[in-house]
């Protein structure tokens, strides 16, 4: 630390000067709260579009305001030569990346994710088996909210090595799939039409969207895929439930039958 | 394909055009901003002001009397209406750029085509009572229907239920309509069953027309044309605020300063005329002066007449009831594709209870977005109420229509 000139950098500061830092920091952190409060409050009274835009603006306000305040708080401290900045952020690398190396890690991935935005509140992803929306993007990790209503947080540093399914990418448009296994031995162009009208007539239906029914023999029977996108993302439950429920619906009334994995180990 | 001077006809300004070639009346971009703030705006503001009822005004201007009001607004004629379609389609067919058998006239809702369709003297092909058919009563019923005579369809959108089993007679008409082998009539189809249509068979091609969009100068004609109704009166309106003059229309000779009401009017109604008749309606107002029964006594003694336009941001249009889900979007995206439902239908076709269905059209009739047919009992948008459903459906990510 002696080489690095660090303490002939600290030796100025006084305690007025770590007073001012501190409300600085201080309010910088009330700033950040606020936003991270308000913003997803009244992104929740949106829909569509601006919801999405108003949700996107909380990390990078966040990173404004930090980098802002950074940008005040040195200045109050240490004078900025080039001496003094060169000890300050020397000392500093030294210390995360031996003391801290992954949260270092997660939180320099945490600016990669604000720049390439694999992800954005908002967002239905999937990483690592675990599905849900984007609630949050945090200096070091992103939280995510299963269709359980269940938290969970991921550290960014798993962006490095982990592959990353977007479901929307920043849009309101999420295809689902609600899959069906039928006895073989039946109409399958007709049993196609017919589940094709399903998803037209289903109300949470995107209908300007493609509008899919694929079709596989499997050693489990054939295979119905019923893709559509629903109204929002977050109906997805919902519409996948009433497209099933709708499928099965015309099975029983075209007399085929729906199977399942029990029912063939029986 | 037909313009303002080729239709020649007042009571149908623009013509019939190509639905392809509908565009909505041209908007600048400050306002189009202000109007997405505004959007914006009344969402976040829903959950803190009290839930939107009946609208009321915001002026303190005496309206119109209904007998004033028939006078300076009226209902457009039917008749006059169907006889301009008619001169209209033979006028395309004579140009030779609209040779099918079935014309096919996708319009918004509110336009009054299905109405003067049916004062035409051809017959009327009405809805079967149970829309829920298999193909092959669909394709017989199709048979009895469509014979060698000339036909009109007033609304396609009540020949069906988005059910499973609802579908199949406008399949069926579609199917004969594109081979051309359906006769000769007159369909009339709201723009919002359309859409939905055209999604589900995109290579669906029978040369649909529509109205032309009201933009502001046709706008102000066919209110004038309105005013005048045949009696040879002319209507003189300024605005409330500033006095600017509304009507009579602009002409070359004009010097006095005139209001940008009737391009908000032509905005907000995206160049349909019901709405757009209806807003204007609403926006009437008398003298603050006059004595209601002396002038309206009086008033027909003169050849010119006087009444007021309140500014458009002083008029309380009927807005959406806000709420969390879908439920609400659901059922108006409904009453729009069908135009109109009854309660047993559209449980039915969204597959929500009777218990709740009633629930929300209590809500939407109180706020004045939807009404109740007295005959039918089948539930209707109301015109005033059109622009906040269309905005508040599109918001949500339902299909809308494309005019």
């Amino acid at each position: 630390m002696e080489e690095l000139g660090l303490k002939g950098a600290l030796s100025t500061i006084t305690s007025d000067a770590i007073i001012e830092a501190v409300a600085v920091v201080a309010l910088a952190s009330l700033l950040i709260m606020a936003v991270q409060k308000l913003l997803p409050m009244l992104a929740q009274k949106l829909s569509g579009k601006p919801r999405l835009y108003l949700l996107a603006m909380v990390p990078l306000l966040r990173l404004v305001i930090i980098v802002l305040t950074i940008v005040m708080v040195v200045p109050i401290l240490v004078e900025p030569s080039f001496e003094n900045m060169l000890a300050i952020f020397g000392a500093l690398g030294l210390a995360l990346g031996f003391a801290f190396k992954d949260y270092a890690n997660s939180l320099i991935a945490g600016i990669v994710t604000l720049y390439e935005m694999p992800y954005r509140p908002g967002d239905w992803i999937e990483i690592n088996g675990q599905y849900g929306e984007v609630r949050a993007i945090g200096t070091r990790a992103a939280e995510i909210v299963t269709l359980d209503d269940t938290v969970i947080v991921i550290p960014h540093g798993l962006l490095w090595n982990n592959l990353l399914a977007n479901g929307n990418d920043g849009t309101d448009n999420l295809m689902c799939v609600a899959e069906l296994y039928l006895e073989p031995n039946h109409d399958v162009a007709r049993m196609r039409e017919l589940f094709r009208d399903v998803i037209y007539i289903c109300p949470l239906t995107k209908t300007y969207q493609p509008v899919v029914v694929a079709v596989q023999g499997t050693d489990m029977g054939m295979k119905y895929r019923l893709k559509a996108y629903p109204l929002t993302p977050g109906d997805q439950t919902r519409f996948i439930a009433d497209l099933t429920a709708r499928a099965a619906e015309v099975c029983a009334a075209e007399g085929v039958k729906m199977i399942s994995r029990p029912l063939l180990l029986q | 394909m037909a313009t303002e001077n080729d239709s020649g006809q007042p009571c149908l300004p623009g013509g019939l055009i190509p639905l392809d070639q509908w565009s909505t009346p041209d908007v600048s971009v400050r306002k189009t901003l202000r109007a997405g703030f505004k959007d914006i705006l009344e969402q976040l503001r829903s959950g803190l002001t009290p839930e939107s009822e009946a609208f009321e005004s915001l002026d303190d201007l005496p309206s119109l009397s209904a007998k004033k009001l028939k006078r300076y607004a009226p209902e457009p004629d039917a008749s006059a209406f169907a006889s301009a379609i008619l001169e209209q389609l033979g006028a395309l067919r004579q140009q030779g750029v609209y040779n099918r058998g079935v014309s096919f006239i996708v319009v918004p809702p509110f336009s009054g085509v299905s109405e003067a369709l049916l004062t035409l003297p051809s017959r009327v092909i009405e809805p079967p009572d149970n829309l829920f058919m298999t193909e092959q009563d669909a394709d017989c019923w199709w048979d009895e229907q469509l014979g060698d005579d000339d036909w009109v369809v007033p609304e396609l959108a009540n020949f069906w239920l988005r059910h499973r089993s609802g579908l199949n007679l406008m399949k069926s008409f579609f199917a004969r309509v594109a081979l051309d082998s359906a006769g000769r009539g007159i369909v009339a189809c709201s723009s919002w069953c359309w859409q939905f249509w055209v999604r589900y068979w995109p290579e669906l091609h029978v040369g649909p027309l529509t109205l032309a969009p009201l933009d502001s100068e046709r706008l102000t004609g066919w209110l004038d044309f309105l005013a005048h109704g045949g009696t040879g009166w002319s209507l003189t309106a300024r605005m409330t605020n500033d006095g600017l003059y509304v009507l009579p229309p602009k002409t070359d000779e004009s010097k006095e300063k005139y209001s940008c009401f009737m391009q908000d009017l032509a905005n907000a109604a995206r160049g349909n005329r019901g709405v757009a008749h209806a807003i204007w309606r609403r926006a009437l107002r008398a003298k603050p002066e006059e004595d209601t029964e002396q002038d309206e006594n009086g008033a027909g003694a003169g050849k010119t007449a006087e009444c007021w336009v309140v500014p458009f941001d002083q008029l309380s249009l009927p807005g959406v009831p806000q709420s969390s889900g879908q439920q609400a979007g659901i059922v108006l995206h409904a009453l729009l594709l069908h135009s109109g439902l009854t309660i047993d239908a559209l449980e039915l076709v969204t597959g929500i209870t009777a218990r709740e269905l009633t629930m929300l059209l209590s809500r939407f009739l109180r706020a004045d977005v939807i009404v109740q047919d007295e005959n039918t009992q089948a539930y209707q948008l109301t015109p005033l109420g059109y622009p906040s459903v269309r905005k508040h459906l599109q918001a949500r990510g339902f299909s809308v229509d494309g005019c």
